[in-house]
């Protein structure tokens, strides 16, 4: 039969730049997609001034003999500075704003729950963040010299982490109560899983961190701490940046790379349920490890058995996940993209992180034994790491991880987030210099701590190996370069490139984000997709509840002029 | 007269209806209770293991001169028991579409959380517990400071869930925001028992 009805237009998916961008615009915004750009672009901003503080507080900590004849000590206020910029200026901005975009199109839902909170959590933490910077300005935080910006630099870094609680609890609340049909837990992408787990984590645990801010609040608002033991303060953030509390920003990304090694490879990871189920695991196990050495002492207390069987097992999850995706890339087919090698080398770097860790767990095994074998175990030799540089090491792996996982997840997601892609050429530099900087730094920190240098904010001892500093530093240098070099990409990207058009990229996913448009239109989805399994677009036969079909790139059902879902894999083979 | 029979009339396929999106509210509210709970948890922590440590150095925990009488704490505790009574109220007034009986509990309700502050200001005057004496009595304040924020917060929802019961807005058929207050000054009282056991009753 003869077509003699012309297609209706449909109105050309609008790219980010299309449509002018205002200030009150962007005040007001209740759009899920512009609050988690701007949370990413913050967080990357933020993220990059933290890596670039951090080889200052490297270079300050490695007692150099000009450095050391200064009169004022700036080591505490730079470390802290560059810890507070990098995990809750960066990092989990980064991740709350792939959360925040992400979810609501992965689930289905046309948009996030309590899109206007999302928003005040938004603004509220960029206020925090520039408050915080205000803070270490003016001589606050901890190791500061005016107590006003101290206590400045304490209501700031609540405001922060007050800020993503509430972003965390609509993450969460969108992942639990805004699935479309069919969309059930076990059916959600590893991604929204990790985000879910992720969310539930930070909203368990960063209320903590808030207490302890409240009393170092009180403490220095009432004078009863000292200014010149300021320092002290640098405890407060301990909570979230030693392991196993640490590899709670790990969670996202072993799920990630879940998601983006099955779309890379053209073999959708075949044991869905199990990774779910794993990534959930390490979820307990960072969250429950760190609870139970809560009231110890401040710092990893590997005489809890607990928190030992916590790091032991934290190994587990990471190493099944690997394992499980494992699966895709040997069935698959490997095409070495910036998105796929960043998964990968972002899971390995987490597995790097979690088995580093069990050096830390020499001294509390050789005690045990000691008291089982008191005569026959010789402890005068045993591997004493708790309380020294080697922290340092363990958090340089993890934040290495979590900023490789960024990378590879932004180059996956560039057309959806932007509408632009981003260079594979750039994209690679970042990541092995992300990684590269990431493996050095933490070479050098455990060289460091097994040489039983202090932890930070300690500066080392006169005898510390000029060698073993200049690995550090040159890894800090090498870790924050990465970080410019995603700044650099995303800024040329946006800029300088023209949208990447209907039909962007030449892998497709099978989870519902998709099936809309790059980027998706206000609303997301034409109407309620219908889901019936874990990889809805993997047989091209997504249902809308209005009764149209997917049958394409774009929203339309009748937008047959693009492909259908294939996989880029199934292509190479 | 026609053939088709009525069955024709019914699609074989309906579309399904839009996915229900209820209790988003209750989820977030039940996120953000948990969150608090973790926060002020994480207060009394460290109250009670600097305690065990002053304690256990053979040293007195309360300043010298201070005395923390039982009899208002456990007013206040009484009150807010109270209080957990009505605020449920509304919720099963609500459940009948009484509405007169629904603002009355909220207006109870509020009138405890009121009498509950008043009574915790009226305890710092007769506890004699300066703030700026030791590192303790900030430790104390920061808490029961703390409560009275989440307190504040409880009542604020409470009245706003009030005002759009006032509008219409809730019925038998939703009263999800009734129940979502309802919960958040539930823990909040909770949350009051915990601190009355670790400060008011073991000082």
């Amino acid at each position: 039969m003869a077509l003699t009805e012309t297609r209706p237009e449909t109105p050309a998916p609008s790219p980010v730049g299309a449509t002018p961008i205002t200030v009150d615009g962007l005040l007001g915004t209740g759009d899920h997609k512009t609050i988690g750009r701007l949370f990413i672009g913050g967080g990357l901003i933020g993220l990059v001034g933290g890596l670039i503080v951090g080889i200052a507080a490297i270079f300050y900590a490695n007692n150099y003999d000009d450095l050391a004849a200064a009169s004022i000590d700036y080591l505490p206020q730079v470390w802290s500075l560059s810890r507070d910029l990098v995990l809750l200026g960066g990092l989990v901005p980064i991740l709350v704003g792939l959360a925040v975009y992400l979810v609501p199109l992965q689930i289905g839902a046309p948009s996030l729950a309590f899109p206007r909170g999302a928003a005040a959590a938004l603004w509220t933490w960029y206020l925090g963040t520039a408050l915080l910077i205000l803070a270490y300005v003016f001589n606050g935080g901890p190791g500061g010299g005016r107590r006003d910006f101290v206590v400045l630099w304490a209501a700031a870094l609540a405001m922060m982490v007050g800020s993503l609680v509430w972003a965390m609890v609509c993450i969460a609340t969108t992942a639990l109560g805004a699935r479309t049909h069919g969309m059930t837990l076990e059916r959600v992408p590893h991604t929204t899983w990790g985000f879910l787990v992720f969310s539930i984590v930070g909203v368990l645990s960063l209320p903590i961190m808030m207490a302890e801010l409240l009393l170092a609040f009180v403490r220095i608002r009432y004078l009863h701490l000292p200014i010149d033991q300021s320092a002290s303060l640098t405890a407060v953030t301990d909570g979230v940046s030693l392991p196993p509390a640490l590899y709670w920003i790990g969670i996202p990304v072993l799920a990630m790379a879940a998601d983006i090694i099955g779309v890379h490879t053209g073999r959708p990871v075949r044991f869905h349920r199990s990774i779910l189920v794993v990534i959930g695991l390490f979820g307990v196990l960072s969250y429950g490890a760190d609870v139970v050495g809560l009231g110890s002492v401040r710092g990893v207390d590997f005489e809890n058995g607990l928190l030992v069987f916590g790091l032991l097992a934290a190994v587990v999850p990471v190493l099944a996940v690997l394992a499980l995706t494992g699966d895709s890339i040997r069935a698959g087919a490997f095409v070495p993209r910036t998105a796929l090698v960043g998964a990968l080398l972002s899971g390995l770097l987490l597995l790097a992180a979690t088995v580093v860790a069990l050096l830390g767990l020499v001294e509390p095994i050789m005690g045990f034994l000691d008291e089982l074998f008191p005569d026959s175990i010789d402890m005068t030799n045993s591997l004493v790491l708790n309380g020294t540089r080697f922290h340092e090491g363990i958090r340089a792996l993890v934040v290495g991880a979590a900023l490789v996982a960024a990378i590879a997840a932004l180059h996956h997601w560039s057309v959806k987030i932007w509408g632009r892609r981003l260079a594979e050429s750039l994209g690679f530099v970042s990541i092995l210099a992300a990684a590269g900087g990431a493996v050095l730094l933490a070479a050098g920190e455990v060289a460091a701590g097994v040489d039983d240098q202090p932890w930070l904010p300690v500066r080392a001892t006169d005898d510390y190996p000029a060698g073993l500093a200049a690995i550090s530093l040159i890894g800090a240098a090498v870790l924050a370069a990465g970080g410019l070099v995603l700044a650099a990409d995303m800024a040329m990207s946006l800029l300088g490139r023209k949208p990447a058009g209907s039909s962007p990229t030449e892998w497709r996913g099978s989870t519902l984000e998709w099936a809309t448009p790059s980027p998706p239109p206000v609303g997301n989805f034409p109407a309620a997709p219908i889901v019936t399994s874990a990889n809805p677009l993997a047989d091209g036969e997504l249902r809308y509840a209005d009764g149209t079909a997917w049958a394409g790139d774009g929203s339309s059902a009748d937008d047959a002029d693009q492909p259908v879902a294939v996989e880029a894999g199934e292509e190479a083979r | 007269m026609t053939d088709v029979t009525p069955y024709e009339y019914i699609p074989a396929v309906v579309p399904p209806p839009e996915p229900a999106r209820p209790r988003l509210l209750l989820l977030a509210t039940s996120l953000v209770s948990v969150a608090v709970g973790m926060g002020f948890m994480g207060l009394i922590g460290h109250y009670v293991s600097e305690r065990a440590v002053v304690i256990a150095a053979g040293e007195r925990w309360l300043p010298d001169g201070v005395v923390i009488p039982l009899t208002q704490p456990n007013f206040m505790g009484l009150t807010l028991a109270f209080s957990v009574i009505t605020i449920w109220w509304s919720v099963a007034a609500i459940k009948n579409d009484d509405r007169p009986n629904a603002f009355i509990a909220f207006a109870v309700t509020l009138v405890f959380g009121f009498a509950f502050l008043a009574q915790t200001a009226y305890l710092f005057t007769i506890m004699q517990l300066e703030i700026l004496t030791s590192e303790r009595s900030a430790l104390i304040y920061a808490i029961i400071g703390a409560h009275m924020v989440i307190t504040a917060i409880a009542m604020g929802f409470a009245a706003v869930m009030a005002l759009r019961t006032l509008g219409g807005d809730y019925s038998s058929r939703d009263y999800e925001g009734v129940l979502c207050s309802a919960l958040f000054w539930t823990m909040m009282v909770a949350l009051y028992g915990v601190m009355w056991y670790a400060i008011y009753i073991t000082k």
